[in-house]
């Protein structure tokens, strides 16, 4: 399911449009989408956009103090987005951003 | 309808429900529910119609509190878990402890980093408690290997005691609205000052309700060969209190160690109080021999419970909460292992039998006649 939140309609036309893949455990904090689209320029503005418009999706992703939660990967199209620039990573149209859970055992 | 008996069983990978007749014959057993998620605190709360509550820590995706409304066959999340405020700067790391308030509704919880909330209204909406999270010693604590957690809630009158780990007993005498820490007599063995105005690991509090200004506590001890500055301290680990947490004296003595976790007592007699004693480089019992030793005369001596546990090779550690006892006439323990077996002891602990044995790692125990 794919859904544009109200965010990208009113920034459409200022940002680029990008696609969040959202993993499973994530998709009923936001009426049960697998993808969202958002028009953000940087992650760091797509966290904004979410916090603004998917508040309880933002909840899963970032902690009280606006950090990322530690153990939460989050890549752009194929890199992770420690090896680009952290939240600060600029986003271009068409862009896939996607949250996954890190790797772990036990 | 009968009643029954349930248990809630907090996992590291879930919560699980079991229930049986008060005959305590066969338990059927419910879950997991948030399945794979770390689960340290559940709560039955039998002030209605009974809800149970269970804490859902995600090391991916945060904090949530479960809520069940049908004897927990089903959970679902309440609209909101506790959080710090944006400019608090503190973030929520796991839930230790939840406890029912005044009222039907109110609900308290202990969280990590070391902080209380409150909640009006069934765990919907949740305050923080200022006198104890801005108290002028919250950023002095230090965590202990479990981390910087509140994990004992003991709520008597207007008086609230709250154990920390490690900053050890804060106790208010206005329902909550002030703190200041009730240590004399607590020991700690990771300072150089045996006895520190606070910083103690202080591991479980009991009470009885009949039994007032009457505590018992279950601190951090193994501290008795200690040779370093201070020297050593024999005895820090099982305390009591008779002025209501103001001081405490050792009731350890008798002990194989003063080490351990939990800390329960007998429903129907405040003098009668179960400890799992352990070794406290290994944290399991003695000789890899479990045994829950009791005291039916308020600590001054201590006979050893192990009819129908292991007499050998067992190297589980039994958590803080993973203890209870329920409040049928004649009283059975529970105990979870960190080895997933939970045993029960009837008649108040002579008698132990595995009721499940290949649980994932058990955090907490609760149990209640619905």
């Amino acid at each position: 399911m794919l859904r544009a939140t109200e965010g990208t309609l009113r920034t459409v036309a200022m940002a680029p449009v990008v696609k969040i893949h959202l993993p499973g455990p994530l998709r009923p904090y936001c009426a049960g989408a697998s993808q969202l689209l958002v028009a953000s320029g940087t992650i760091r503005a797509l966290l904004e956009d979410l916090e603004r418009e998917h508040a309880d999706l933002y909840r899963n992703l970032c902690d009280e103090t606006g950090t990322l939660r530690r153990h939460l990967n989050v890549f752009v199209n194929s890199d992770h987005m420690r090896d680009l620039n952290g939240v600060d990573t600029i986003l271009t149209e068409g862009d896939v951003v996607t949250f996954l859970p890190a790797v772990s055992g036990g | 309808m009968a009643d029954r008996l349930l248990l809630t069983i907090g996992t590291r990978k879930g919560a699980f429900v079991a229930e049986a007749a008060t005959a305590r014959r066969s338990f059927a057993l419910r879950g997991p529910f948030a399945p794979g998620v770390p689960v340290y605190s559940t709560l039955i709360d039998n002030r209605a119609a009974p809800r149970l509550y269970a804490s859902s820590c995600s090391p991916f995706f945060g904090m949530k509190l479960l809520r069940s409304t049908d004897l927990g066959k089903s959970f679902k999340e309440t609209k909101s878990a506790p959080a710090f405020p944006k400019d608090d700067g503190r973030a929520l790391a796991n839930i230790w402890s939840l406890e029912v308030g005044d009222g039907r509704k109110e609900l308290w919880c202990g969280v990590e980093p070391a902080s209380l909330f409150r909640s009006s209204d069934g765990g919907d909406s949740w305050d923080m408690v200022p006198g104890i999270n801005n108290h002028e010693h919250a950023r002095k604590w230090e965590p202990g290997a479990g981390g910087l957690c509140l994990h004992t809630i003991v709520r008597d009158g207007a008086r609230v005691h709250l154990g920390i780990s490690t900053g050890g007993h804060y106790l208010s005498e206005d329902g909550g609205r002030t703190f200041r820490a009730s240590n004399q007599g607590v020991g700690a063995g990771f300072a150089p000052d045996p006895y520190p105005e606070f910083g103690q690991c202080v591991h479980k509090i009991a009470r009885h309700e009949k039994a007032p200004g009457r505590l018992y506590m279950q601190n951090h001890g193994g501290w008795a060969d200690w040779t370093g500055p201070g020297g050593p301290r024999p005895n820090i680990g099982v305390l009591r209190s008779d002025d209501h947490g103001r001081s405490w004296r050792s009731i350890a003595p008798g002990l194989p160690t003063d080490f351990g976790f939990p800390i329960v007592v007998h429903p129907h007699d405040a003098d009668t109080v179960y400890v799992m004693p352990l070794e406290p480089a290994t944290r399991s019992c003695p000789g890899g021999a479990p045994a829950l030793w009791r005291s039916e005369n308020g600590g001054d001596s201590w006979s050893r419970l192990s009819r129908g546990l292991p007499k050998k090779q067992s190297f589980f550690t039994i958590q803080r909460d993973a203890m209870t006892i329920d409040r049928l006439k004649s009283p059975a323990l529970y105990f979870g292992t960190t080895t997933g077996q939970l045993w029960m002891g009837r008649d108040g602990g002579e008698r132990f039998e595995c009721l499940f044995d290949a649980l994932p790692p058990i955090h907490n125990v609760k149990v209640a006649v619905v």
